[in-house]
């Protein structure tokens, strides 16, 4: 409830005493028709009205005024304070025991009713704001909803919500800045672990109340159970991911530990068994262990780099450095560099040579070719066929990397782009059981998708490569054919 | 061994020193190190190198940085060592004036190989240039704007030839898409580096043997192209 002001109430008083002024011209004009006793009666309804309408104190002085009034102008004789007859007296006195009593009950309920629509407000509010502050987890939309009830209520010039604490911000209403001078009001946001925030608000007329300061502090704490209940619904997630996390990096760190170690101790033996004099300088031994360290030196090359990859790939740091690339040139290169690795399989290639320029990074799609092709010669039997096919599926490429290897039980076949995920046992066979979750890496980054198929005879990886790059299809040349 | 060729290592970490010096010098070369970009610029001035090996990756400075002042009054080879992934490091590298360049970890052959091409640059840079380039059954006459197969002549383009001639006339230097572009097509083509693989294509499939596995111009991934001519 506000106070009413200094101004509000002198109008109040004012109207009070037309009222009464005007009552009383109308009665000295009907004087000699009504009776003093009706006129006294009479004289009780303004009185009602006034304290219902302007409130007890220009209710009660109204009363004094009329007694003054009634007693001068209708009392006999007339224009004196003084009474002659003993019933004007009890009436005088009647009259001014029930105008007082009339007032101040009128004036009590008036003041009750105040209080009670008040009160009712206030509840609503305060039910409003709760059911806003309901169910948010976000610090921002808390702020934002706070800034938005307090300015509701309150109608300041300015509302602005600060929140401390690791992320700090404020929210203002309306988006301008804030006023030159300092904000009337200042609530702090206040939790048990300490102090959250607090609200600014500027309102220089009508002052801030003190009910209106009650309100914004229970506001403040509402604000305050909020902004806890998001702190700590993030604190459970987060603790969450890294207790996700702290077990994905034990797996990692035991399988990955596994794999370093065993071409160490192949270098270990070797190079320790060259060192001593257990090896001839002629003997073919000798050759053996030196192969056996140069092979086991590139395979930990390799997994070293594949860890690497991954890495790259979960911080989301592995950036495509797209160019438009002919896609048969980087099958080639892998391919030359993979002469010696394919052994005895056979590699078929069916790459158009005039199929459009890819937007791709040259180095990830060699990796992603090498990888596809080396995990199929792996797992395929030897003398087998390991097909390379690409083809323009609409707007992209679609590349399949196909072999006569074994199948993938079904519920696998996705599963194999995981991590360290094996479909055999770890030690048949040697890799680093990230190939596949590295080539997942790479096309994802490049915008496209891959997956496996088990075809009749064999096992099929499929990618697929967008050839819309920034909004620009593949770009042709122009080409000079002239002879020179 | 006074006039045995010198070679400066300047690496910062010991046992990459060691093994170089250990193999360079079994090889008949003279070896300095330093392990500091600062006291490497300071020993290649004092010491005059024949060829510098630089790892891109040092305490004190860029690797990069020592390329440009070195580049600034000498054109001793530089061969740039540098790990996997750091492929925008190596064409910085090599954009800067670095020569060639090798991936850690390598293989003692590659890096002989490496050197002994450096080398016969270095002798080159004193003598004429050669205005002929043979490679494999191919022979490329710079002057005459000639190129055989065997007694054969291969007809180009315009544009093949000026790739063509480019790479054989630096054919001792790695080469960066960039540096083929700006000089072929020009500095304003320069980021279209899918003229280059057109074009590339088109030119093996006329100089190469078996283009799909070219002997002549290898592809460097991510880096550029290489020339590779006989000695």
């Amino acid at each position: 409830m506000r106070i009413p002001s200094l101004l509000s109430r002198f109008w109040h008083y004012l109207a009070a005493f037309a009222l009464i002024t005007l009552i009383t011209v109308v009665f000295f004009i009907l004087r000699d028709i009504l009776e003093t006793t009706l006129i006294a009666l009479l004289y009780l309804l303004p009185l009602g009205i006034i304290t219902a309408f302007w409130g007890l104190g220009p209710g009660i002085t109204s009363a004094a005024v009329t007694f003054l009034t009634f007693n001068y102008f209708f009392l006999k004789p007339y224009y004196t304070f003084t009474v002659h007859r003993p019933t004007d007296v009890v009436i005088l006195i009647v009259f001014l025991i029930v105008a007082v009593v009339i007032s101040q009950l009128v004036g009590r309920m008036q003041a009750g009713l105040a209080v009670a629509t008040a009160r009712e407000r206030e509840a609503t509010q305060l039910y409003e704001i709760s059911m806003a502050l309901a169910g948010l987890h976000n610090e921002h939309a808390i702020a934002e909803i706070l800034a938005r009830q307090v300015q509701a209520v309150s109608q300041g010039e300015y509302v602005e919500i600060n929140i401390s604490g690791g992320r700090a911000f404020s929210f203002h209403l309306p988006e301008s800045a804030p006023p030159a001078r300092s904000p009337e009001l200042t609530v702090t946001i206040e939790a048990a672990r300490g102090v959250l925030g607090e609200i600014r608000l500027w309102r220089a007329s009508p002052a801030i109340s003190s009910n209106e300061k009650r309100l914004l502090q229970t506001f403040a704490s509402q604000g305050a159970l909020a902004l806890e209940r998001a702190r700590l619904a993030e604190a459970e997630s987060r603790a969450k991911v890294l207790e996700e996390s702290d077990r994905l990096k034990t797996a990692i760190l035991s399988s990955v530990s596994h794999e370093l170690r065993t071409p160490l101790s192949t270098i270990k033996a070797a190079a320790s068994s060259l060192r001593g004099k257990e090896v001839g300088w002629d003997s073919p031994a000798r050759t053996e262990l030196v192969a056996a360290i140069d092979d086991e030196a590139d395979h930990l090359n390799l997994l070293v780099g594949n860890l690497l990859d991954m890495s790259r790939i979960e911080s989301g740091a592995l950036k495509p450095k797209r160019e438009w690339n002919i896609l048969l040139e980087i099958v080639e290169s892998v391919l030359a560099r993979m002469k010696h690795l394919a052994g005895e399989h056979q590699l078929a290639v069916d790459v158009p040579e005039d199929l459009p320029l890819a937007p791709v990074d040259f180095v990830q799609m060699e990796q992603v070719f090498t990888n596809l092709v080396s995990n199929s010669v792996k797992y395929a039997p030897e003398k087998t066929v390991i097909h390379l096919h690409a083809f323009v599926e609409g707007e992209s490429i679609h590349v399949l990397v196909s072999n006569q290897g074994p199948q993938v039980p079904q519920e696998h076949l996705e599963r194999i782009f995981d991590k360290f995920f094996r479909v055999t046992a770890a030690d048949r066979v040697t890799g680093t059981g990230l190939g596949l979750s590295i080539c997942k890496g790479i096309i994802e980054a490049h915008g496209g998708r891959i997956w496996a198929e088990n075809l009749s005879d064999g096992l099929a990886f499929h990618f697929t490569l967008p050839l819309v790059w920034d909004g620009a299809l593949p770009p042709r040349l122009p080409m000079d054919t002239e002879d020179e | 061994m006074t006039n045995a060729p010198h070679i400066l290592v300047i690496d910062d970490e010991l046992q990459i020193q060691r093994a170089i010096r250990t193999i360079l010098t079994e090889k008949g070369f003279r070896v300095s190190t330093a392990s500091r970009g600062e006291d490497g610029l300071t020993l290649a001035a004092s010491s005059e190198p024949d060829i510098v090996i630089l790892d891109l990756g040092l305490p004190d400075m860029d690797g990069v940085e020592v390329c440009m002042r070195l580049r600034e009054w000498t054109q001793i080879p530089i061969i740039i060592l540098s790990v996997r992934d750091s492929e925008r490091d190596k064409v910085a590298a090599l954009d800067k004036g670095a020569d060639d360049y090798l991936t850690k970890p390598f293989g003692i052959e590659e890096l002989l190989a490496r050197v002994r091409v450096a080398l016969r640059h270095s002798a080159s840079r004193t003598g004429a240039q050669s205005k002929v380039v043979k490679a494999g059954q191919i022979t490329i006459d710079l002057a005459w704007h000639i190129i055989k197969r065997g007694e054969e002549e291969i007809k180009l383009t315009g544009t093949e030839y000026k790739l063509l001639a480019y790479l054989a006339s630096n054919h001792r230097r790695v080469l960066t898409h960039q540096s083929i572009l700006t000089n072929v097509w020009g500095p304003a083509d320069a980021d279209h580096t899918e003229y280059l693989r057109v074009y590339m294509r088109q030119l093996r499939k006329k100089i190469e043997i078996d283009p799909e596995n070219p002997q002549i111009i290898l592809t460097e991934p991510g880096i550029g192209y290489r020339f590779i001519a006989d000695e």
